[in-house]
This record gives C-alpha cells, sequence and structure tokens, in this order.
C-alpha cells in the first residue's frame, strides 16, 4: 500500500468537484484506459473577464490521481486563466503535502489537462494544440516534448525518474537508452541557466576569487543610484550575482544589477537568458540563491 | 521508531495467497529453537544433535504432507522463488545437451523472470499459450517439448486467478519424452490434495508463509533419480544439495505448518469454499458490470478474483482499506510497475477490466462476518469510484460542447 499524506487521504476519500459541469466551455481529455488513468477537466470560463467561475472533474484512476485532479480544480477555482496557466505540476504535489516518487505522473496528468482545457476553451482540438515530437515510449504513447518539459521544470535525472513522472519507459525498457540520452540534452540546456546537475561535481570556475569579484563589483557599482549602494544586503547581492554571472558566461547570457529597492532586487539580463522560458527560469534561479547568500526572502525581477 | 505504532493492520484479511497469518501452533513450536536450541545441527555434540533431530522430524512432516515416498527428497530453501531458480538453472547445468524451457505465460516472476534472462543468455524459452479462461492445452504442451528441453515448468494453480493446471498429467506427458518436469506449487499445496510419489512430478517448489509459516522458508521437492545440481555451494547441509546453515526454528516451524495443512485440508472444500462462494455471489448480484476471472469451475476453493468495469483496482482498495478490509489488486497503479498483471493480459481480459481487477484469498481463519464486511461496503465503494470515472456515464448529465468522448474500448492513448 502506498504512503500518502493525510491530505492526498482526504482529497481521495472526499473528492471537490467530482461531478459534470454541463455547460463547460473549457473541456480538457487526457489519459486513457489502456494507461490505467484517465482524466476529464472541465472548466466555466467568463469570456469577457476569463476567469475561471467554476472548475469540475471527472477521473478513472488511483488514489492519487482522484487527488490530483480534486486538488487541482480547487486550485483553479476563481483564478484568471493567465494565472491558472502558471501552475505547475510540482504546484498540485505541493498542494496535496507530496506525492509519492512513484506517483508523480498523476499530478503530470493534472497539468497535462488543464493545457487540454484551455486549448479546448480557445477552440482548438487536442490534436491541433498536442505537439508530442517523434514518439520515444512506445508503451504508454510518450513523446519527446513531454519528457523534456518534465525534465525541465522538475530537474529530472534518471530514467526512473522520468518513468514516475510520465510513465516514459514503465513497459518493455527499450527506450530507456533514448530517454538517457534526452536527459542529457535537456540538462545541456539547464546547465547553461546555472542550474548544477546534482550529483556531479560542479567545474571550478578559474575566474572566481575575491580579487576578481572585487574588480568586476567595481565596474557594476557606477551605474548604481547612492540608494542602492547604501542597501545592507549591496555587497552579498553583488557577489552572488558575480558568481551566477561567471556560470551564465557559457552561452553569451549574462546578468547585472540595476537596483535594490528593500527586498526587490533588480537585474538586467542578457543573452539567451533574457526571454521566454529561460528568462522565468533564470529570475527563479537568481531570486532562490540571494534569498540563501542573503538569508532574506529576496523577489528578483527585470524593469 | 515506535515499533508498537507503524500503523499495523487490522480488521478483515482477504489476502491470503500474498501471505497468510502464522498458525499460533506453528509460533509454539518454533519458540525453544529461538531460545533453548540454539546450537548447530551439524555439530556432534550435545547442541547440535536435538537440532539435528528437529530437522528429520521436519523433513518427515514435509515429505508426509506432499506424499513424497522419501524424506530425502525434500530441500530446505530460503523461500519458493530460491527453490525456482534452482529447479530452472539446475535443470540446465545438469543436462548440458538440452538448452531449452517450456513453461506458460500465466507463472510467478520467480519463473518468469528468471526465464526471461536465461532467453537473453542463450536458452530458448518455449511458452504454451493459456485460452480467456487461463486454461492450457496438453496437446499444445506436448507439441512444445524436444530432445533439447531440459525442463518444463507449469504452476499448479495460479496466484491471481487460484486456476488449476492439470499438472500431474502434464507431468506425464513430459516424462514420455524424458523430459523433466518442475511445478510451481506455491498456490496448491494446502488448497488442493498433493500425492507427489502417485505422479511424475520431478521438482515441485512451495514456501511456508502461504501455508501459515512465518517468511524465509521454502522447499524444494527432488524426486530421487533427478539430475541434481546445487544452486547455492559452500557446505554439505541438506546432504550437499543446498549449502548453508540450516534456519531450524523456520524448518521445524514449517513442519508444523504441513502437519497441520494435511489435517485441515477437509476445511478448504467445505467452509472456506463456502465462504468464497458466498462472497462471489453477493458481488455478483450487487455490482452492475464485473465478472470473475480465470476458470469458476476450475481454481482453488479459497480464491476470487473479480474485475470491476470503468474502476481502478488500487482506488478500490483504498477505499477497502478505510473499512479494515485487505485484499489485492492486479492493477497497474497498485504494483510498483505500471502495467496490469501479466496474467490478465495473457488471459486477454480488456484493458478496461484488467485495471479493476480484485483478488480475494480465504483461509481458514476467515469469518461469516469477514464475507458480510465486504459484502455490505464493496456495492458502495464501486459505484462511488463510477460516479467520479468518465467511463461510467450511466445516470450522469452530458457535457455539452465535447469533441471527444472516453471509450474503454479503444486504443487510443492521449498522453
Amino acid at each position: 500500500m502506498w504512503d500518502y499524506s493525510d491530505k492526498v487521504k482526504d482529497h481521495f476519500l472526499h473528492p471537490r468537484n467530482a461531478r459534470v459541469i454541463e455547460d463547460a466551455n473549457g473541456v480538457g481529455d487526457v489519459g486513457s484506459i489502456i494507461c490505467g488513468d484517465a482524466l476529464r477537466l472541465m472548466l466555466k470560463i467568463d469570456p469577457v473577464t476569463e476567469v475561471i467561475e467554476d472548475a469540475a472533474f471527472q477521473t478513472y484512476g488511483c488514489g492519487s490521481a482522484i487527488a490530483s485532479s480534486s486538488a487541482l480544480t480547487e486550485m483553479l477555482k476563481g483564478k484568471s486563466l493567465k494565472e491558472a496557466q502558471k501552475i505547475t505540476n510540482q504546484d498540485i504535489v505541493d498542494y496535496l503535502g507530496g506525492l509519492p516518487p512513484e506517483k508523480m505522473h498523476c499530478s503530470v496528468m493534472g497539468r497535462e489537462a488543464l493545457d487540454a482545457a484551455v486549448a479546448n476553451y480557445h477552440g482548438k482540438s487536442y490534436e491541433q494544440s498536442h505537439d508530442d515530437g517523434e514518439l520515444v515510449c512506445h508503451c504508454f504513447g510518450v513523446g519527446v516534448n513531454k519528457i523534456k518539459k518534465a525534465v525541465w521544470e522538475n530537474h529530472l535525472t534518471t530514467v526512473e525518474e522520468v518513468t514516475n513522472y510520465t510513465k516514459a519507459g514503465g513497459g518493455c525498457a527499450s527506450c530507456h537508452m533514448r530517454i538517457e540520452e534526452i536527459i542529457d540534452e535537456v540538462w545541456m540546456d539547464l546547465k547553461k541557466c546555472g542550474v548544477p546537475r546534482p550529483g556531479t561535481v560542479p567545474t571550478p570556475i578559474p575566474s572566481m576569487t575575491i580579487q576578481s569579484s572585487t574588480a568586476a563589483a567595481a565596474a557594476v557599482t557606477e551605474a548604481i543610484d547612492s540608494k542602492t549602494k547604501s542597501s545592507p544586503i549591496y555587497d552579498d547581492v553583488v557577489k552572488i550575482l558575480k558568481e551566477i554571472s561567471d556560470g551564465l558566461k557559457s552561452d553569451g547570457s549574462g546578468v547585472e544589477l540595476d537596483a535594490i529597492s528593500g527586498s526587490d532586487v533588480i537585474v538586467k539580463l542578457s543573452g539567451a537568458a533574457s526571454g521566454g522560458m529561460m528568462k522565468d527560469m533564470t529570475l527563479s534561479f537568481i531570486q532562490k540563491k540571494l534569498s540563501e547568500g542573503t538569508g532574506r526572502q529576496i523577489r528578483a525581477l527585470t524593469r | 521508531m515506535d515499533v508498537m505504532n507503524l500503523g499495523a493492520g487490522s480488521g478483515t484479511y482477504l489476502d491470503n495467497n500474498a501471505t497468510t497469518q502464522i498458525d499460533p501452533l506453528v509460533v509454539e513450536a518454533m519458540m525453544p529453537y529461538l531460545t533453548t536450541f540454539f546450537g548447530n545441527a551439524s555439530s556432534q555434540h550435545g547442541f547440535g544433535v536435538p537440532v539435528e533431530k528437529a530437522i528429520i522430524r521436519a523433513r518427515e512432516q514435509v515429505a508426509d504432507f506432499l506424499g513424497a515416498e522419501h524424506p530425502d527428497e525434500i530441500l530446505f530453501t530460503s523461500c519458493a522463488t530460491e527453490s525456482d531458480n534452482t529447479a530452472l538453472w539446475s535443470a540446465l547445468w545438469s543436462q548440458k545437451d538440452r538448452d531449452e524451457i517450456v513453461t506458460s505465460p500465466v507463472e510467478h516472476p520467480a519463473i518468469m523472470q528468471t526465464c526471461d534472462f536465461l532467453s537473453s543468455h542463450g536458452v530458448t524459452v518455449n511458452y504454451v499459450k493459456v485460452d480467456a479462461k487461463g486454461n492450457i492445452d496438453p496437446n499444445e504442451f506436448e507439441s512444445l517439448l524436444s530432445d533439447r528441453t531440459a525442463l518444463a515448468s507449469i504452476m499448479w494453480a495460479n496466484n491471481e486467478t487460484g486456476d488449476i493446471y492439470p499438472v500431474p498429467r502434464l507431468a506425464e506427458i513430459a516424462a514420455s519424452h524424458g523430459v523433466m518436469f518442475h511445478t510451481d506449487a506455491v498456490q496448491a499445496v494446502a488448497k488442493i490434495p498433493v500425492n507427489l510419489k502417485e505422479t511424475c512430478i520431478n521438482m515441485l517448489s512451495f514456501s511456508g508463509h502461504k501455508i501459515h509459516a512465518p517468511k524465509g522458508i521454502g522447499v524444494l521437492y527432488v524426486r530421487r533419480g533427478t539430475r541434481f545440481t546445487p544452486f547455492m555451494k559452500g557446505g554439505h547441509q541438506e546432504r550437499g544439495r543446498r549449502a548453508g546453515t540450516e534456519n531450524v526454528p523456520y524448518i521445524v516451524g514449517l513442519g508444523v505448518a504441513c502437519e497441520l495443512a494435511k489435517k485441515n485440508l477437509g476445511l478448504i472444500g467445505t467452509k472456506i469454499r463456502a465462504l468464497r462462494d458466498k462472497l462471489q455471489e453477493g458481488l455478483l448480484k450487487s455490482i452492475p458490470e464485473c465478472f470473475v476471472t480465470g476458470d469458476v469451475n476450475n481454481r482453488t476453493d479459497n480464491t476470487l478474483n473479480i474485475a470491476f468495469k470503468y474502476v481502478e483496482g488500487e482506488a478500490i482498495l483504498l477505499m477497502l482499506n478505510e473499512y479494515g478490509i485487505a485484499a489485492s489488486s492486479g492493477s497497474a497503479c497498485s504494483s510498483e510497475s505500471l502495467e496490469p498483471s501479466h496474467v490478465m493480459r495473457a488471459m486477454g481480459v480488456p484493458f478496461s477490466a484488467a485495471h479493476g481487477t480484485i483478488r480475494f484469498s480465504l483461509s481458514r481463519f476467515n469469518t461469516e462476518e469477514d464475507v458480510e464486511t465486504t459484502l455490505k461496503v464493496l456495492p458502495g465503494i464501486i459505484e462511488k469510484l463510477r460516479s467520479y470515472s468518465p467511463y461510467w456515464n450511466l445516470n450522469k448529465p452530458k457535457v455539452a460542447n465535447i469533441d471527444h468522448e472516453f471509450d474503454a474500448d479503444s486504443k487510443e492513448v492521449r498522453a
């Protein structure tokens, strides 16, 4: 028997919103009876404000699949479509107080149903909105894009973890080599964003000496106002940003301090790290490093 | 760690094909060998001699239970998995001119996965097909035997469905072709009468913990005259056929468990069968869209494997557990694997039902009340889970704007 958290048990035994919304205008169907779990997410979205007025689900699956669906609908109600789309599978897991590693795919299924429901709301069919890419796992019909996304978002490092999150590789095991390749590909990109791959020793950067960081700090300080300079965390922030910037150099990206206001640190990003998904990724990484380094809850943002 | 508060199971135990409760009489018989009689059976002094005698006694009890001609045909092992491994390897090692194995696709993983390993190392494994009820055709079995066959291994009873295979008949066929025959009888002994001296079975495996002895003790029966190479090497124990100091308390416990099993064999066809049948009829009557898997007329009397369509087995087990009822499932989610049971797939049970199979397995310790509790709660559980399932649309409103329908019989995958 799986060791589920009390919250998972509660959402399984007393699921919220397990019903049909007859006039739903965003319906997301994912999963299949072959795989052993399937989910229909129904959303009622106000077409003017794009606020999710109601959310409900129908789920065929194990305890954690039902609990994840229930949690998702609770998280969605009252959110704007824009806010809703920021929900990650990890948010669902956190809401439930954790899931056993082997059950992470249930949270991923919830996230996918949300994507499908939003696509449906915008009048797109599942096929139109869905680009699986190369089919990697034939047993469970999992494409390369789903695997890449799971590795990217959850920093997965082993085939076993990929199976736990996506089911890919859970059948005949003939795709395990390919999954390893995909993990390596994604980590090439993650490392460029300064995320160290766990279990591997980070390459020491020769230039990361006290002297060079002072020199770089001097160069940066010129363009910075006096309020920023007088911040009690200024020295720490400059030092941490310098280290991150050195790590980003390998692909031509960079980060510079713009200003500090209270616990908000405003930075300037350049290169590949300054756009799209990479930008959010980089900012959240910087925020984590700054919070750790200064011992305060820092918010990292750009202008 | 508070060992008294690990969430120990209590309530209605209907999972006896997984493991059984140890009979208090077995525990009682074992205790002196955990305290007073700690000697090594191989020692030639006063500490060893009574221990050796206890092993001799247990070996006789097991031989008597199985109807073996000679007690020396009984080897004590650590578990039935070890016995199965030993049988397969020994047959190949001791017959160098034979490199094929004949088996079935519904065997326990102890056979299946060992065969997978062997087949990736040059051994040819031939599988005899099973039909929708799980039965095999003796003629097809015969057609797979050749002078290259080192071993034919067919289970006596299936762990999931309880299906009984015509093992004495198959052993005869194998013998007539000069092929060695092994059976994994873990789910058969103590449930059907076994009398090995009247059969042609060369080797038989079973384990203690399915017959009210503890875990960690198994048996491999090896008929006199069967070519044998030990799997475990490094000592003279078990007449050089299974090295390692004897697990004396467990061997003693197993001996007593065998004696009790022989004595209680009459209960299985009467009391236990009546309880199982009551459970089966009650469930079939009160729950729509469910069916019994396996061969209803040819299975062990304690086992009921029932498939509930459109719901998932793990969810059923979790809800049953809330009522203190313990059973097991062939669904993917309730195991560490992601695929439904290989037994259900071999029998061609559709996915819409394979994921929703629940196995109830009874023992002589079960009561009328256990069955009644289950009959009271399970219909409600299935109804509740179906009300959540997108594959079950009875009495449900329809969503107006959809471009897709969930079809339980389709092969689509929307990942």
